[in-house]
């Protein structure tokens, strides 16, 4: 029976709103074309260009930190005006040691065979594709259409026809959530897919998918034997998926729960308004906490709140390059997010339950 | 009150919405096999107690129940056994109305096409049927709900003003296609609605509700002769004849809703009396009706709705001067 009424969620899904995937479809091959069409532009070629082996760029890149290196302690050396200055705001003597532990972390990968997290176009597609402005856009349709799994029946009237008929309530609610989690996973798995394709060209290879990454577990920090873990490409790309997909499960859980309790319009409305408004809200007051407190991590308390930690994935490693990217970041804070996702998640489909099974529809 | 077993047990159902009350002490029952009809006015309590049944409401007091089954405690069981349309039809407007149908009957086992096929052929859909509901009239709605609601061949059928939408050929189609799913299937019809002249002709059984309370339930033939007498009489001076009405013993008498007329209810039978009075009195009598007593007037004198609605039944005449 849940599989014939996930099968009646679907079909309702995709009939009453093709037009929103179409338009997602189009968007998506809008955005390949414009990046081949820059890449010709500045590249100045049709094709991919030559694959780089991930060695290689490490190396330049610890060339390129030596070269720093040297041209610091030449200022050091000569004295004057700029020796007790400031080197990416730190002074020149932890500027130094800071480059020195970069080079070491790089030589220490490349030691024991193991890659940047965006040394692949897997791993490259798994971090742009599952998390930052894709994923944005993406939670916000996922959060619209769950919205009006509920309420939408409400307002066609068709809700008490669906409530009077053999299923359980329980049954009814858990078949839309299957069918908006399915949805939603057709579309991630294919937003993936483009970027990975994208990621692919880009690097002249799609890569090995079977070799080792290193992540940091603090992001603000160079990799380096005490802040790293290793993992299988696979495990990378279903760790990415399984987070991006508890984002996106944790507000159609919210969507529902707002589905359950109004109309289409307010639940339509109720949810990008928290959705939109909840992050801006929470920018300004986490810039005024910052802007008393004096640091940035008073704030983070903040994070705690579902809506400030719907993009996991980001909170990974930078999407480009080995450096080091801001505080809070890094695989640490990658697990307190999914763990309050996890926690919200299973908040909002219990309340979600309760209220529809008590919920009196009166017309 | 029937003997044979009851598909629908309604007893002491009360239900209140904040300080309204909706159902007060409502109790009443359906046979199986049995064309209900279940009137009332706007806001009697109608619509809370369908809903209650299919398990939408949850009662503040009382039992609702169908087949034994209780509609909210024990849903899962009560539910296969009716099938309803709502006042509104709730359909899929973006889906075809045999896309409809597979949707409401994927939530019954699995899918009989050749069942779909032959409800869009019962209710006249056939050439309809895979064009989208949003392009349907009101009428062919309330058809294709007709045909959802009796899919998995359900026991009771309830109907919520299944005539809203209809022409009157549509109408008469319905009451043709009720009653033969009720006498060749044994169906149980829970038929809900206003129009006072289809209760009449298609329901062996009433119940009158109004503000939320049974006033009126039984046979309809035995509602229909409850003894009461009613005439109208098109005079030449109504003012005077009404007052000359009004001493007649047991009359009562009101301005009818034709130029000229009064209307005049009684008890016994006081047609010669009340000629008599008017015409020693000098009042011309054009003409002296008696009225069919029929549900409508019934249902005016339960409810309180005012006299003089459009639905009266047609006159027969017995007397005139």
């Amino acid at each position: 029976m849940l599989i014939s009424l996930v099968r009646n969620e679907l079909e309702k899904t995709w009939r009453s709103r093709w037009m929103v995937f179409a338009v997602l479809a189009g968007l998506f091959l809008l955005i390949a074309v414009g990046l081949y069409g820059f890449y010709v532009y500045h590249e100045h070629r049709w094709n991919p260009p030559p694959p780089a082996a991930w060695q290689g760029d490490l190396r330049h890149e610890m060339a390129n930190n030596q070269a720093t290196i040297d041209n610091l302690e030449k200022i050091k050396q000569q004295g004057g005006p700029f020796s007790g200055g400031r080197f990416n705001g730190l002074r020149l003597d932890d500027a130094i040691a800071n480059l020195h532990r970069e080079i070491a972390g790089d030589q220490y990968l490349l030691d024991n065979n193991i890659a940047p997290v965006s040394a692949f176009a897997m791993t490259r597609a798994a971090l742009f594709g599952l998390g930052g402005i894709i994923m944005f856009v993406l939670i916000r349709i996922f959060g619209w259409l769950a919205a009006e799994q509920i309420a939408g029946e409400r307002s066609d009237r068709t809700i008490a026809i669906l409530l009077s008929r053999p299923p359980s309530r329980t049954q009814v609610l858990l078949a839309k959530a299957i069918a908006s989690f399915l949805t939603s996973l057709g579309v991630v798995v294919i937003s993936f897919l483009v970027a990975y394709a994208i990621f692919g060209f880009l690097m002249g290879s799609m890569g090995p998918v079977t070799g080792q990454v290193g992540l940091a577990l603090d992001g603000s920090k160079p990799l380096n034997p005490t802040n790293l873990v290793v993992m299988p490409i696979p495990i990378f790309l279903l760790l990415c998926l399984g987070a991006t997909m508890l984002a996106v499960l944790c507000v159609q859980g919210m969507s529902l729960l707002i589905s359950v309790l109004t109309g289409r319009w307010a639940a339509i409305g109720i949810t990008l308004a928290v959705l939109f408004g909840a992050t801006i809200v929470s920018s300004v007051v986490s810039a005024i906490i910052s802007l008393i407190s004096g640091s940035s991590d008073t704030a983070h308390f903040l994070n705690y709140a579902f809506f400030n930690v719907l993009a996991p994935v980001g909170s990974i490693a930078p999407i480009f390059g080995n450096g080091p990217t801001q505080a809070g970041k890094g695989m640490s804070e990658f697990g307190s997010e999914v763990a309050t996702l996890a926690v919200w998640t299973a908040a909002f489909f219990a309340a979600g339950w309760f209220f529809f099974h008590h919920k009196q529809e009166a017309g | 009150m029937t003997a044979m077993p009851a598909m629908v047990e309604v007893d002491r159902l009360s239900k209140d919405f904040g300080k309204v009350r909706a159902l007060d002490d409502v109790s009443f029952s359906v046979a199986k096999g049995e064309v209900f009809g279940f009137l009332g006015p706007n806001g009697a309590g109608k619509t809370t107690t369908i809903r209650i049944l299919l398990g939408l409401l949850h009662p503040d007091g009382g039992t609702a129940k169908i087949g034994g089954h209780d509609c909210w405690g024990d849903h899962a069981r009560a539910a296969p056994l009716f099938g309803a349309t709502l006042e509104q039809p709730g359909l899929y407007s973006y889906l075809t109305g045999r896309d409809n149908l597979r949707q409401f009957a994927r939530m019954l086992g699995p899918v009989d096409e050749r069942q779909i096929t032959d409800l869009l052929a019962l209710v006249g859909m056939t050439e309809r049927g895979d064009d989208k509901v949003k392009r349907y009239s009101m009428g062919m709605r309330q058809r294709l709900a007709l045909a959802q609601a009796l899919l998995g061949k359900p026991r009771l059928l309830v109907l919520d003003e299944p005539t809203n939408g209809l022409d009157p050929n549509g109408i008469h189609g319905l009451r043709i296609l009720l009653r033969k799913l009720a006498t060749e299937q044994g169906l149980t019809i829970f038929f809900s609605s206003h129009l006072l002249s289809e209760v009449e002709e298609l329901c062996d059984r009433v119940v009158v509700l109004h503000r939320g309370e049974v006033r009126a339930a039984g046979p309809l033939s035995e509602l229909m002769n409850v003894k009461c007498f009613s005439y109208r009489i098109d005079v030449s001076d109504v003012n005077r004849a009404l007052d000359i009405i009004r001493s007649v013993d047991g009359a009562r008498a009101e301005t009818g809703t034709i130029k000229d007329s009064i209307t005049v209810t009684s008890e016994t039978d006081i047609a010669r009396r009340i000629n008599h009075a008017l015409v020693s009195a000098g009042v011309g009598v054009d003409q002296l009706v008696r009225t069919q007593r029929g549900l409508e007037d019934i249902y005016i004198e339960l409810t309180g709705v005012p006299s003089g609605s459009p639905l009266s039944a047609p006159p027969a005449t017995v007397g005139a001067q």
